[in-house]
Formats: C-alpha cells, sequence, structure tokens
C-alpha cells in the first residue's frame, strides 16, 4: 500500500504532474519519508496545502481499525480456525488450539531431535479436511537442508490417521498437494520467498513451512568479520518481515525451524561463537559437556532474530528415547513442557506419568534457555545437563 | 490612527516622560520593547510595560492579540492536573509502584525487553486496564493497540479480560458497594473487547501515516485513554539503507506521539526491542540495550526494562523525570501481568513454584492485586 500512486488519492491531476515531472514525487512512501519543510521547499506551495496532501497521502496509507470484539466475530463467523491443531492435545490446548495463523512459529532443537518430523507431521495435518481438525489445503515446505523425505510423509499419515489413510486415493491427495522446494543457498532461499504469494493463492496453500531457516544463512555468513554479521541480521529480518507478511495477509501458519548455537557467558570470540549443531554430538564423543568454558546451547540466530518470531517452541533431549518440547515464547501460552518420544506415526506426547519423572522447569529468557543435546551418539546416556 | 499620548489613561507623570521622550503619538511607541522604553525614559520595567499594555491593547484586534500568557501553565496547574488525571494500573501493585501509580496519562512510556518477556502482554494488560470503569477508581476509557509484529492475539484478551472482569466483580461483591455493582453490568468482556480499537501496521509507511491521522480518530473517540505501539522497532529494523532517514522519521513519528499523547490526555506507550551491541572499548563484551539507537533514548519520557533473570520476570525503571530508579519483579500468568507472591518460607516457596507449573489451561484464581 505504501507505493500507491499520487495520481490514484484524487488531488488534483496538475499539481499530481508537477510533483511527478520536477520532484521525483510519484508515490505515498516519497511524500510521507520527507519532513514538512523538504515539501514545502519541493513543492513551493503553501503550508496548508503541503498538510493537505501529506493528510491525504496519509489516509491513503493507514490502515483501517476494527475492534477486538470484530476480530473475535469475524474468527468465528470465517469457518477457517485460527489454528493447525498439532494432534498433540496438551501442546494443543496451551497454545489455545495449537500453532497460530496469521504469525510465524519458530521451532528450534539439536539435530536429530525431531524438528523434521515435527514439521512433516504438520504438513499431514494440514491437508486434512477440516472436519477431522486439518486445513484442509495445499503445503508450501521449503526445504534447505534437503531433510525432507516423501515417504516418511506417507509413513506419518498412516500412522496417524489410519482409518483416513486407507486407499490409494488418499495417498495421492496427501502427496500431491505437499509442494517441496529445494532451497540450498541464501539467494535460492530470498527469490522462492519473494515470489511465494502468487503461488500460495494459486494452490490454496494453508501451511507454510520453513526447514531450515538457519542452516543456509550460517553456512554463508562467516560471523567472524563484523560486517557480515550485520548483512545477516538484515536479510534475516526482511525474510522474518516477509514471512509475516505472508502469514497474517492470507491468514495461514508459518512454521520455520532454527538450529542450536553455543553461547559463551564472557565473550572473548564475540557475542555468540557458533557452532554447527552437528558438531557437538561428533566432536565431543567422550561425554564432555558443552557447558564447558562458560558457554551454554541455544537458539541459534541471535537476538533480533528471537525478536522476529511470534512463537518459539523448543525441542531437546532428555534421553536416548524421551524428548521434550517447550513453549519458550507466545503471546498466549504461559511457560510449559511436555514429554515426546518419535515414533513411526512422528510426534506421540508421553503420559503424565513420564513428565512427572523430569523436573518441572521454571521460565527463562527464550533467547538463553540452554537446550540439551545428545553428547554420545548412538550409545544413549552422556547428556549434557548445561 | 495617530492618537495622541496626551489622550490616553495614563498617569501624568509618565504622559510628561513619554511626551519629553519624544513619544507623542502611538506610532512612536509602535514596536518598543518595555525594557527599552524603561531605560530610555528612566521608568521601572512595570510601568513601561503598563504603558505599553495601555496604549497597544487599545490598538489592537483583542482577537488577534496573542498574549504572552497563552500556552503557558504555572506548575501549581500542573500539578492539580496531575493529581486529577490519574494512571493506567497494570495489576502489579509492585510496578505500579514503581512507576508512580502506574503508566502516566499525557506521557509516553516506553517498554524495552528481551523477545517472550512480556511486552505484548503488558500492552494488552494495560488495553484492558484502562477500561476498568471509574467505581473502582479507573479511567473507563478506550485504548488503541497498533500492532506491527502479528503478536496481538484476541483469544489471549478475551483470557485477560474475563480475569481483570472477575476481579473487579469480587471486589464488588465482598464491598457490597451499589455502585461498583451497577458498573459491573456494562463491564463484559463484550464490553472490554469492543473497545479496543486495533490496527494492523505491516510497514513503516503505514505506521507514519497512521500516527498522522490518528488526531482524527481520536477526536471522532473522545474516551480513547491508552495508545499502544507494539513494537515501535520491527518496521524500522530491516530495509534501511539510509540510517538517517530513520532517524528522521523516528524523531517526527516521537513528536506526533508526544503530541498526541497532550493534546488528548492519552497515555502512549511503546514497546521496543532490545539489540546486541559491542562494548565501545574493545574488549569484544557485547551488551543488550534498547534497539533503534541513542538518540530514540531521548523520544520517551518513561523507560522501564524488562528482563529475566535467574527464572524470574523483573521490571527495572530505566529513565523517569520523576521516580526513583528501581527494580521490581513481576509475573505474567494465565490472569494476565500480576505481582510475584513473596514466599515467606520454603513451604510457602514450593507451592509458588508449584502454582507456577499449575496455572498452565486453568484459570487460576490466585490472590491478585487490588485495583482501586
Amino acid at each position: 500500500m505504501s507505493l500507491r500512486k499520487l495520481r490514484r488519492l484524487g488531488l488534483e491531476p496538475e499539481l499530481v504532474d508537477r510533483l511527478e515531472r520536477h520532484k521525483k514525487l510519484s508515490s505515498c512512501q516519497d511524500i510521507l519519508e520527507k519532513i514538512h519543510l523538504e515539501l514545502l521547499h519541493l513543492t513551493n506551495l503553501t503550508h496548508s496545502d503541503v498538510q493537505k496532501i501529506v493528510m491525504t497521502a496519509s489516509r491513503a496509507c493507514a490502515p483501517t481499525p476494527t475492534t477486538a470484539l470484530q476480530m473475535r466475530q469475524a474468527g468465528f463467523s470465517s469457518g477457517s480456525t485460527p489454528f493447525l491443531s498439532t494432534s498433540l492435545p496438551g501442546l494443543d490446548q496451551a497454545l489455545h488450539g495449537g500453532i497460530p495463523a496469521g504469525s510465524v512459529t519458530e521451532i528450534a532443537g539439536p539435530a536429530g531431535c525431531g524438528k523434521t518430523q515435527f514439521c512433516i507431521m504438520l504438513s499431514v495435518l494440514a491437508t486434512l479436511p477440516c472436519e477431522m481438525g486439518g486445513l484442509g489445503g495445499a503445503v508450501v515446505y521449503i526445504d534447505t537442508e534437503s531433510a525432507f523425505s516423501a515417504e516418511r510423509l506417507v509413513e506419518v499419515a498412516q500412522g496417524r490417521c489410519p482409518q483416513h489413510f486407507c486407499s490409494d486415493d488418499a495417498f495421492y491427495k496427501l502427496t500431491s498437494q505437499v509442494y517441496v522446494h529445494k532451497t540450498p543457498t541464501c539467494t535460492d532461499l530470498w527469490n522462492r520467498l519473494q515470489c511465494l504469494e502468487e503461488e500460495l493463492i494459486e494452490k490454496r496453500v494453508r501451511l507454510v513451512i520453513l526447514d531450515s531457516v538457519a542452516s543456509v544463512v550460517r553456512k554463508e555468513f562467516d560471523n567472524s568479520l563484523r560486517g557480515n554479521l550485520s548483512q545477516r541480521v538484515k536479510l534475516l529480518s526482511k525474510e522474518a518481515a516477509l514471512l509475516k507478511y505472508l502469514a497474517e495477509s492470507l491468514n495461514i501458519p508459518v512454521v520455520v525451524t532454527n538450529q542450536i548455537t553455543t553461547r559463551f557467558n564472557t565473550s572473548r570470540e564475540g557475542p555468540h561463537h557458533d557452532v554447527l549443531s552437528g558438531d557437538l554430538g561428533a566432536g565431543n564423543s567422550a561425554g564432555a559437556s558443552a557447558a564447558v568454558d562458560g558457554g551454554y546451547v541455544t537458539a541459534a540466530l541471535g537476538n533480533t532474530w528471537s525478536h522476529s518470531v511470534n512463537t518459539r517452541l523448543i525441542v531437546q533431549y532428555l534421553d536416548d528415547k524421551y524428548r521434550e518440547v517447550m513453549v519458550a515464547k507466545s503471546p498466549i501460552a504461559p511457560f510449559s513442557s511436555f514429554v515426546y518420544t518419535i515414533q513411526s506415526s512422528g510426534i506421540v506426547l508421553q503420559d503424565d506419568e513420564t513428565i512427572r519423572k523430569w523436573s518441572e522447569r521454571v521460565a527463562t529468557d527464550p533467547g538463553l534457555i540452554p537446550i540439551k543435546v545428545r553428547t554420545m551418539l548412538g550409545q544413549g546416556g552422556g547428556l549434557v545437563v548445561p | 490612527m495617530s492618537r495622541h499620548i496626551g489622550s490616553y489613561p495614563l498617569p501624568p507623570y509618565l504622559k510628561s516622560k513619554l511626551l519629553a521622550g519624544g513619544f507623542s503619538t502611538v506610532e512612536d511607541l509602535e514596536d518598543v520593547k518595555p525594557v527599552e522604553l524603561s531605560k530610555e525614559l528612566k521608568i521601572s520595567p512595570e510601568e513601561a510595560l503598563e504603558v505599553l499594555r495601555v496604549v497597544q491593547g487599545e490598538q489592537k484586534d483583542p482577537s488577534s492579540a496573542s498574549s504572552p500568557d497563552d500556552g503557558v501553565k504555572t506548575a501549581l496547574d500542573m500539578l492539580q492536573e496531575e493529581r486529577e488525571q490519574g494512571c493506567i494500573i497494570t495489576f502489579c501493585s509492585a510496578l505500579d509502584e514503581l512507576l508512580g501509580g502506574g503508566v502516566p496519562l499525557t506521557k509516553i512510556t516506553e517498554f524495552c525487553g528481551a523477545p517472550g518477556v512480556g511486552k505484548t502482554q503488558m500492552g494488552m494488560q494495560l488495553a484492558i486496564d484502562v477500561q476498568i470503569p471509574s467505581a473502582f477508581g479507573g479511567l473507563g476509557g478506550e485504548a488503541v493497540y497498533i500492532d506491527t509484529e502479528g503478536s496481538f492475539m484476541v483469544q489471549r484478551l478475551e483470557d485477560m479480560a474475563k480475569a481483570a472482569m472477575e476481579h473487579c466483580r469480587h471486589i464488588a461483591t465482598v464491598e457490597n458497594n451499589r455502585e461498583q455493582l451497577e458498573a459491573m453490568a456494562n463491564f463484559t468482556v463484550e464490553h472490554i473487547l469492543s473497545r479496543i480499537h486495533f490496527y494492523r501496521v505491516h510497514d513503516w509507511v503505514e505506521l507514519v501515516a497512521l500516527v498522522n491521522i490518528l488526531p482524527e480518530f481520536l477526536q471522532q473517540h473522545p474516551k480513547v485513554r491508552l495508545v499502544v505501539i507494539d513494537s515501535i522497532a520491527f518496521p524500522f529494523r530491516h530495509d534501511f539503507e539510509d540510517l538517517s532517514l530513520r532517524t528522521r522519521l523516528l524523531n517526527g513519528l516521537a513528536q506526533n506521539c508526544i503530541r498526541l499523547a497532550d493534546s488528548h490526555k492519552a497515555a502512549v506507550v511503546l514497546v521496543n526491542q532490545m539489540t546486541t551491541k559491542m562494548g565501545h572499548s574493545g574488549d569484544g563484551q557485547a551488551h543488550l540495550v534498547p534497539a533503534l539507537g541513542e538518540s530514540w533514548g531521548h523520544a520517551s519520557t518513561i523507560r522501564v526494562l524488562l528482563f529475566w533473570e535467574a527464572g524470574c520476570r523483573y521490571a527495572r525503571l530505566y529513565k523517569s523525570p520523576s521516580r526513583e530508579e528501581a527494580t521490581v519483579p513481576y509475573q505474567v500468568t494465565v490472569a494476565g501481568i500480576r505481582d510475584v507472591c513473596i514466599p515467606n518460607n520454603m513451604q510457602d516457596l514450593s507451592t509458588a513454584t508449584k502454582e507456577e507449573g499449575d496455572s498452565l489451561g486453568e484459570h487460576s484464581q490466585r490472590k491478585r492485586p487490588r485495583v482501586s
């Protein structure tokens, strides 16, 4: 809306002509980024005329208000649920119904902890018809790590809803509705995101998944140079703004996954020295904890990115079998955590008995939550408790 | 119009001094300043001012005359106004105390904080609390909520509104106050939700435009006492190559907010993010500071920093013209922003932590701070 042409605002054509031709003022943004004095100077008009132009441009750009009551009623009447159920009762209850539509939800966690499993499961759920708690639409799955597996998608679908996925027809419908894009570089990803709007409308997409937002930027930006860091923050902010815009304007949930990083309290090597998640497990195979050197493991991509996501879920290891998902940041839910295992049907929450085994955690800064990782691959145990 | 000085109601000794100094007609006194006149005629400045008032006051059209008293208030007037104005309470008595009774009207208050610390919750809580009926000592106002981040959840707001309503009903029944019970008939969740005017803003142009036309909206809705911008930082943190443009836009925005707050007797609450900043001394130390740079720090009158420490949320008053810097704990429950119950002994501590875990998914009927 900000690039709306002055021509369409109903100002006098003569004035618009003059502004465009001589002063290069053609859109509302051009007007609103100037201060009054500049405009007076540029247009050679009186103060009240300039005021009039600014107000006309403002009126054209400003959004219209709704009351919270109207928003609630719109949510009821439109039929489209404001949430995508995760089919995990405890988590759904905490989140008021599941992954919120119209905002960006992040799943952060160490490698192999179930982030991609979460995404695949959500893809299945989103394609389910509305009567079954799904969104009845297509899914765009942007895969930067080449981790998506169609076979796993089918397996999860079968495990989740055996009665619905009993015919080849149902599987055909499922698999033809999940559009997977492979974007191995930052440029690919950014280009893909920019032309996503058309695709989302055309294919009636009800869920966008980006798995993962961290891997491409962390591969391509070397943080030891200061300029790179600000470039990275800028790119991520742009991506976040675009994803938010898509989520909001089409009222669909957007899910992104994020990796983990090691943060050092006494920063000798910069604010957060990134370690690729995989290295931690392999490198410290002797069971040495990731908490050495006063550091601890937490969600990657830094503080600005943490602000950009609306909801943050963190997954972590408890032992070789059990994992835990925490609601770390949410405008709607208090801090809470659930124990789950990964089975053939995807993520399965554990009963209260198992949950109670693991001590209660208190809430803390979601940007700084320590995340437990597995330190000995394949042998179980050897957990890091920061 | 060259009226003679002698025809004005002035004491004779002043008239003679004026005439002796060469001032015989009104034109002679035009554009003469009081001090200048007093020096020239060797009269006191008060006498000179009186002469000019008498002479020019007759000449000028009284409607166009700009008396120096226009727009000036004495501190006494202001004290009275400030006392009458009232504040928007936060439902956390420690935080109210910190701010001197709550978030003040006609001022800009900025809440900065790390992600997930409860900034949006604070904004939503205030949007509800500004509506508390006057029978409970509230403002009975309305709120404008400008969301730039997409974190505004009407379902969450509903929970908090319900809790606020139940709390007020509880007070009314306990005190059996007729006026309060009558006020409760109107103070329903629907009523609260219908008095929160919500704008979703997607970029900085929309935000600048909206703040430009907001005075018109407030004129049509004179009961609005609170404008929340959540957050001011997000639209300005990407797509800005030109930092001087950003500073200029932010300054303009701040100016408009101040004008808005003052002319409509509204509180303006800005939510700001935090950013990582390298230390100056080259020690490589990184600090978390409020975003948008140093000069933005001047924009808000009151600055509150929200942060985590050892699993508890704290609010620190960072900048205030009237209150001492201090730090208080608070918590975010299902019901909204609340006090942290201070444990008396270990038993209380264990129940307190248990409560924190239990608060999920159920409406906790915990002690809440009194409204009035």
